[in-house]
């Protein structure tokens, strides 16, 4: 019963994942590419191409930059989204409906959205009273903080309101008797209790920016502009407007090792046993 | 009851409803600009107006025409449709392994499972594609530019996430059910189908949900792995979007209608499930 799903994952996972490891290690481009096996074996050049003489470092940045600010800015967002859903009140259950719905939106919907809405005449311009380029020069990196922010931080919202949720009754109590005010108990009894499914909430975050694809190539289009050449785009414009496929795969392997140290985190969080993350109670 | 939700209040409620009311305001304000542009002139998008000049429904039926969003929808729908059907099928199967059986590497594979869920798409691409055209070539059959190119594509990235919620699930499930029905000499299979499939079925849901959600929000693999015949919605609104630069008017008004149009199908899924999706979400997926 286990095979259908096993033989798959290895076939469409696996198999590509080690063709990556050693197409990386060839000199591939469109003429060598239909015989790609007996393509030129030229070890680490990819690699140290990549690193010399392309824009792998600075999307490196960009990448690192953009998903850190937007997955920190995502938490007091949620946060406050998710003690003030917390308490009883008529018509809580449609507000928590409509909070939502930005995360579950298409990106390739909220890319378009906000292409139209950031074009040079558009709506922003207008209601901000600001005039010039959103998607082009060093602004556009705002414009995709902000687009990423305002698709992204339901997750934390989402988290932390299970987190609260799952909270004892006499932590209330507790407060209640000390006489504590709203703040007070806010600030040293709830949010401590929410550091776990925060800081969850922060590595799915981050890693989820770290690897979007679809927004920054929607919002943006290629090539993209050299303040939001995140390094999905630049990996994708290598192979398939570039043609570079080897140094393009090369440039990939290197994004999997940015995800690995936060890949690392969120497995040690999930116990995989019970499936319960450590920090939610 | 009324005391202990006394006590348990977290915020004055004016300050909760100045909280709330900045909220929607974010999250609304671009959603009703959406709705307001689409059926808005061209014309009236490109030049930033707020409210629409008229009331410019038209822009819903011309899109048909525009674009050929029509046989994107009908291949996102085939696809999607499909990758949620079978990953949920398969998910099911694995995750009963995976709960009732002790072997070893179980608890890699489990690892695994969520590991996958954050190996970046890009990394994937072009292995995919040069498998795919040598398989072709090796076979004599095409593969590339036809749905089964993605569809197969994306059944495997929807898997490890569909299993995972089929764990979560299963594994509340008490044991003594399947022992019971074992001892009454039933099968595994039948164990599985009779027993255990009728009781899971929110996480069936949930992972069919999810993996229907891959395909059609998906742009990376469809932009490479289709052609005009088998384009998705998702690539057809991505190309239709970024043919706007230059050249005429863009029919920006069109462009709305049009995401909305794919946008649609994605939040009623959402709102008619919402109780069993964001009970999946906090299960701890990636994407």
């Amino acid at each position: 019963m286990f095979l259908p799903g096993g033989v798959l994952t290895l076939l469409v996972i696996v198999v590509p994942l080690a063709v990556a490891l050693y197409i990386s290690l060839l000199d591939l481009d469109q003429y060598s590419i239909r015989e790609w096996v007996g393509a030129d074996f030229i070890a680490f050049d990819n690699y140290v191409e990549a690193v010399r003489d392309s824009h792998l470092v600075h999307a490196i940045g960009i990448s690192l930059g953009y998903s850190a600010l937007v997955s920190l800015a995502c938490v007091p967002v949620g946060l406050a989204a998710a003690v003030a859903t917390q308490d009883r009140f008529r018509g809580r259950g449609l507000v928590r409906s409509i909070l939502l719905v930005p995360y579950v939106l298409p990106a390739f919907v909220v890319g378009s959205t906000w292409r139209i809405i950031f074009q040079p005449d558009g709506i922003a311009n207008r209601v901000l009273g600001t005039d010039g380029l959103w998607l082009n020069g060093p602004r556009s990196f705002w414009a995709l903080v902000l687009v990423q922010l305002w698709a992204g931080w339901p997750l934390v919202y989402l988290l932390a309101a299970a987190g609260l949720q799952s909270l004892d009754a006499t932590v209330h109590e507790a407060a209640a008797l000390d006489g504590a005010g709203w703040w007070a108990k806010l600030r040293y009894v709830v949010l401590p209790q929410l550091r776990g499914p925060v800081s969850l909430a922060l590595v799915i975050s981050f890693l989820h920016n770290v690897n979007s694809f679809t927004l920054p190539f929607v919002l943006f289009g290629v090539p993209s502009p050299v303040d939001v050449e995140v390094l999905p785009v630049l990996t994708y414009v290598e192979s398939f407007q570039n043609f570079e496929f080897g140094l393009s795969v090369a440039m990939a392997v290197v994004s999997l090792v940015l995800v690995a140290i936060p890949m690392a985190v969120y497995l040690r969080a999930v116990r995989l046993d019970t499936g319960r993350e450590r920090g939610s109670r | 009851m009324r005391r202990s939700e006394e006590v348990a209040r977290l915020l004055p409620g004016p300050l909760r409803a100045v909280v709330l009311t900045v909220l929607l305001l974010v999250v609304l304000g671009p959603l009703a600009y959406m709705f307001l542009a689409s059926v808005s002139s061209d014309l009236a998008v490109a030049r930033g107006a707020l409210w629409p000049d008229g009331f410019h429904i038209d822009n819903y039926a011309r899109i048909w025409s525009t674009t050929n969003l029509g046989r994107g929808l009908v291949n996102s729908v085939l696809i999607a449709g499909a990758v949620a059907v079978v990953s949920a099928f398969v998910a099911l199967l694995s995750a009963y392994v995976l709960v009732r059986y002790a072997f070893r590497g179980r608890v890699a594979v489990l690892r695994g499972l969520l590991a996958l869920q954050s190996i970046p798409g890009t990394l994937l691409l072009l292995p995919v594609f040069v498998l795919f055209a040598s398989a072709a070539t090796a076979l004599g059959v095409t593969i590339i530019g036809t749905r089964w190119a993605v569809l197969i594509t994306y059944l495997t990235f929807a898997l490890p996430f569909s299993t995972w919620v089929m764990v979560t699930y299963l594994r509340e499930l008490p044991p003594e059910l399947d022992e019971a029905a074992r001892v009454d000499g039933a099968s595994p299979w039948r164990v599985l189908t009779r027993v255990i499939a009728p009781l899971s079925w929110p996480g069936l849901v949930v992972s069919g949900v999810f993996a229907f959600l891959l395909g059609w929000n998906d742009v990376l693999f469809a932009s490479v792995l289709t052609n005009p015949d088998s384009r998705t919605a998702a690539v057809e609104l991505q190309i239709f979007g970024a043919s706007q630069e230059g050249g005429a008017l863009p029919v920006y008004g069109q462009l709305m209608a049009a995401a909305l149009v794919c946008a649609v199908p994605v939040v009623a899924l959402y709102l008619v499930f919402q109780r069993y999706l964001v009970a999946g979400l906090t299960t701890g997926g990636v994407r």
